[in-house]
């Protein structure tokens, strides 16, 4: 069994949510055909987010793999598009508002693109990661994820109180 | 005849005695080939021995006996080299049918008497005179390849011998990290010279203003004299110079000891950087056996503190050193040239000083080694228990681990607690005898005052006591000097220990194999791991290209030690290993292993991504290349549903992924590397019977055409094996199709035997169950 790869030829549309009904054309051999109820999964959360992008059954069984948007037509890849943004929600910090530290656990209050909100670090060797070109991933104590994507970027205070912890 | 003694293999020089015999047994037309020169006689005393072998008998020579005696081969049968414990005896069955040892020695000569007993063996069956003898000959040439000072195996020979290397070699290798910080460190020396040269001329100045301005007096030191005289008649102005003066001086002595400080920071942790480094990088390339015998706490530690020590040491205290002597001198000079007599009378205790520092020096050194074992012990019980901790819990072990963690700290305590009190004493005694000679400076140079002889003035007393003072601050330090210098050599010990290892062979014009076959030869391989029992005793066994080759036996029997010594990990074995052909010695060590993909009965993953993970094998590896290889093992699917798929970090957070998941992850990471040959160390022994059923189905994927081993314990994972090696006390004791062996109905016979019994009734109990 080897990976099917999404071409051009092959179509992506709405089935219920976030889910994604394929059809598969037909020089795919006999995995032609629809398949429904097909859920988008990048491979590379964290590191490649708009390349390798699984599509799963109910059952986890992968199904294809889109390489990456451009090997789509541009309707099936918006929608692959909305649909990981539904199903990856990783809200972007704009500003560290405040910091409190009770017992070694961190509390954030910040500003993100979604709203204000506050969370627990709870180790922050682990789940501060600052990466060279200044994105930052951040992981709350219920693992939920945030990034920052240039820390650089930020103003002088919340970068004061970013930096304290790395 | 003359030559034919010569060219006589032996061990040693032969006794005298023996060496005429060999001369004897060469006028006679049967040549001794080889002698094997032992130490001990057949009572268990020691003697000097001599075994010598022609081409049809052996002969033995032992100085405690009066006749030679003589074993003709034919005569013998199962001639047989069994080690005792401490000894071992060459013995075979004699004409009449009697078991007879005629030859004891001990562990030294053992290898070459395993030789000998296979010459003989072999020569009896029949076999080439030639090539037993150049078999015979290999074994000499191990044996003789030995470091003639200690005795230790030397790598080939002719190399030369790390233990006995000079000890100038090691201080050159220790400057090697000083040396590119040269300029730096003697412009630091510069500095120093400069901030100790502005810390002698306070002294000057307050003993003048104490005369010169105080007092109607002058100074001795000319530019104060000029000074002095220049504002004659206005002590306020001069006191006013003065103290602009001693203010420029602190400036100027501060300011410089700031760069200074800065310059030797900076030096130290680049010099301590890259000695990490090293000792780093040469732990990774130490082999399987230095890690058998060094406990991994220990070699963290060494890497982590002892480097940092040895650091503190080659720059900060050398410096001093150069400093202090420095300092030491300058004020000898300025003291005499104040006034001789008082200059001797203050340096009375020094003799004393220095006394009580060698025999402070000699008590200290083994103290600090014994408190590094200390430590060591302590470490390693954090690093043996922490990551064992199930095992503990699970048998409720807590308190017993603690207890053995509070006795080695309570050890490494008691030692440092009774150090600590030498360690703290002794300063405070030198600094005491010290100070008292302050005393005597104020005794008899203030009495001279009082009495105005000439020379003598209040002034001179005040600088003279600021100098004594100061006089033994380099002097005290010396006297501490011994204590880091132990500290520095104990820890240089446990460095050069990791530094000057051997690491893992690397013969110089070695072969880089960039694909194999995978026709994999044992030629007469044996193998020890204590020289006292043999773990592999003389096998024998090839594997076509191609061939799927199941190795069983009991636990113990020596399995793993045969895909340890093919992948490398041990080389101090007898006999050859040959790939394709080639002796696997004579290939580069990296990509030879990096041609066979080796899967381990607990897969091991380092806490990074499991993209990085599977990648580990094939640094720079493309996403759809780890994928296929995932695909391969089975291990795309269950990666696929972790939220953060390949960029999932293993161990962390207790990430979910099984045991079973973990070893076809470790299977793609062997599949990743595309290897030639395939070694699977009971890759199924430790999960379920349905992951092992997709473990076993990446692995029948895996081996298509690849020549493969499978160290099994479980019949049923070698299904598709069509060889079958049974291994028994290091001995292949089967080797065939599994048709063949079952038709022997031998021990394989019998595991298959026991084996689907214990299936069957598993069977009948669940059908009872449903």
């Amino acid at each position: 069994m080897s990976r099917i790869y999404l071409t051009k030829d092959d179509k992506i549309e709405k089935y219920e949510n976030h889910l994604v009904k394929l059809t598969l054309a037909p020089d795919k051999g006999e995995a032609a055909g629809e398949i429904e109820g097909l859920e988008p999964r990048r491979l590379f959360p964290v590191s490649n987010p708009d390349s390798y992008i699984t599509l799963l059954d109910r059952e986890g069984r992968e199904r294809a793999v889109i390489r990456s948007y451009a090997d789509l037509d541009a309707a099936s890849a918006a929608l692959v598009k909305q649909s990981l943004e539904d199903y990856y929600l990783v809200p972007k910090i704009l500003r560290i508002i405040s910091k409190a530290e009770k017992y070694g656990t961190l509390r954030w209050t910040v500003e993100t693109d979604r709203g204000i909100v506050s969370f627990d670090i709870r180790n922050r060797n682990h789940d501060i990661h600052v990466m060279r070109s200044g994105f930052v991933r951040v992981r709350d104590a219920n693992d939920n994820r945030y990034v920052i994507e240039d820390c650089n970027k930020l103003d002088r205070h919340s970068y004061a109180l970013l930096i304290a912890d790395t | 005849m003359e030559t034919t003694t010569k060219m006589l293999l032996k061990n040693k020089e032969l006794p005298e005695r023996a060496a005429a015999l060999a001369e004897s047994l060469a006028e006679n037309g049967d040549a001794a080939l080889f002698a094997i020169v032992g130490d001990m006689g057949l009572d268990g005393k020691y003697s000097k021995t001599a075994l010598l072998f022609t081409a049809k008998k052996a002969v033995l020579y032992d100085e405690d006996l009066s006749e030679v005696r003589e074993y003709l081969y034919e005569d013998m049968k199962e001639v047989r080299a069994k080690r005792m414990y401490g000894n071992a005896t060459l013995s075979a069955k004699m004409k009449n049918g009697k078991r007879e040892i005629f030859f004891r020695y001990t562990y030294g000569v053992a290898p070459l008497c395993d030789a000998a007993a296979l010459f003989i063996s072999h020569l009896n069956e029949g076999r080439s005179f030639r090539e037993e003898y150049a078999i015979v000959s290999v074994a000499y040439e191990r044996a003789l390849s030995v470091c003639p000072k200690c005795g230790r195996p030397l790598l080939h020979p002719g190399a030369e011998c790390i233990m006995c290397r000079s000890k100038k070699k090691v201080v050159k290798q220790l400057s090697k990290y000083v040396l590119p910080h040269t300029k730096t460190l003697i412009f630091c020396i510069f500095l120093s010279l400069f901030t100790t040269f502005m810390a002698l001329i306070p002294p000057a100045i307050t003993g003048f203003i104490v005369d010169a301005v105080f007092s109607e007096g002058t100074s001795t030191v000319p530019i104060l004299g000029k000074i002095a005289a220049a504002f004659a008649g206005e002590p306020k102005k001069v006191l006013t110079a003065m103290i602009l003066l001693l203010l420029s001086t602190y400036i100027l002595q501060y300011g410089v000891g700031i760069i200074r400080a800065y310059l030797m920071r900076t030096v130290g942790n680049k010099t301590v950087a890259a000695l990490r480094n090293d000792i780093y990088r040469k732990a990774q390339y130490l082999p399987m056996k230095f890690y058998d015998k060094t406990s991994t706490g220990s070699v963290i530690n060494r890497i982590s503190g002892d480097s940092a020590t040895l650091q503190n040491f080659m720059l900060r205290i050398t410096q001093e050193a150069v400093v202090h002597l420095f300092q030491l001198v300058g004020i000898v000079v300025i003291m005499i040239s104040l006034n001789p007599s008082l200059t001797l009378l203050s340096l009375l205790p020094i003799p004393f000083v220095v006394f009580a520092t060698r025999v402070f020096s000699k008590k200290m050194r083994p103290l600090y080694r014994r408190i590094w074992r200390r430590w060591t012990k302590v470490s390693s019980v954090m690093a043996d228990t922490i990551p064992c901790i199930k095992v503990v819990k699970s048998f409720t072990g807590e308190e017993r681990s603690t207890a053995v963690f509070e006795e080695k700290n309570r050890d490494w305590l008691n030692m440092e607690l009774h150090l600590g009190k030498i360690v703290t004493a002794f300063p405070q005694i030198i600094s005491f005898c010290v100070t008292c000679g302050s005393l005597i400076i104020w005794g008899v140079g203030g009495g001279k005052v009082i009495d105005g002889v000439g020379g003598y003035s209040a002034g001179l007393i005040v600088a003279f006591i600021s100098y004594a003072s100061m006089f033994y601050n380099p002097v005290t330090f010396f006297a501490n000097l011994s204590d880091s210098f132990q500290s520095a050599l104990a820890s240089t010990e446990k460095i050069l220990d990791i530094l000057e290892a051997e690491p893992e062979p690397e013969l110089p014009n070695s072969v880089t194999p960039d694909h194999f076959n995978g026709r994999i030869e044992f030629n007469h391989v044996s193998f020890s791991f204590d020289r006292i029992k043999k773990v592999l005793d003389d096998v024998t066994f090839t594997v076509e290209p191609g061939e799927v080759v199941g190795i069983v036996g009991t636990t113990g029997s020596g399995k793993s030690t045969l895909v340890n010594l093919l992948m490398r990990f041990y080389d101090g074995y007898s006999g050859e290993i040959l790939v394709d052909g080639h002796n696997i010695k004579n290939f580069s060590l990296s990509p030879y292993r990096s041609q066979i993909g080796y899967v381990q009965q607990e897969p091991q993953m380092f806490s990074d991504t499991i993209f990085n993970n599977i990648a580990y094998s094939v640094p720079g590896a493309t996403a759809e290349e780890v994928m296929a290889a995932a695909d391969t093992a089975n291990a795309h699917g269950f990666i696929c549903r972790q939220p953060d798929g390949y960029d999932t970090v293993l161990g962390e957070r207790g990430v979910g992924v099984s045991g079973g998941e973990k070893q076809r992850l470790s299977i793609a990471r062997a599949v990743l590397m595309r290897p030639s040959i395939l070694i699977f160390d009971e890759a199924t022994a430790a999960v379920d019977s349905e992951t092992e059923h997709l473990i076993q189905d990446a692995i029948d994927k895996l081996i298509e055409g690849k020549t493969t081993l499978m160290i099994a314990h479980r019949l049923s994972t070698l299904r598709r094996a069509n060889r079958i090696l049974v291994v028994d006390n290091g001995h292949i004791i089967e080797n065939g199709t599994p048709e063949e062996l079952m038709a022997l109905k031998g021990k394989y016979y019998k595991l298959v035997q026991i084996q689907s019994m214990a299936a069957e009734s598993e069977r009948m109990r669940k059908e009872e169950r449903f």
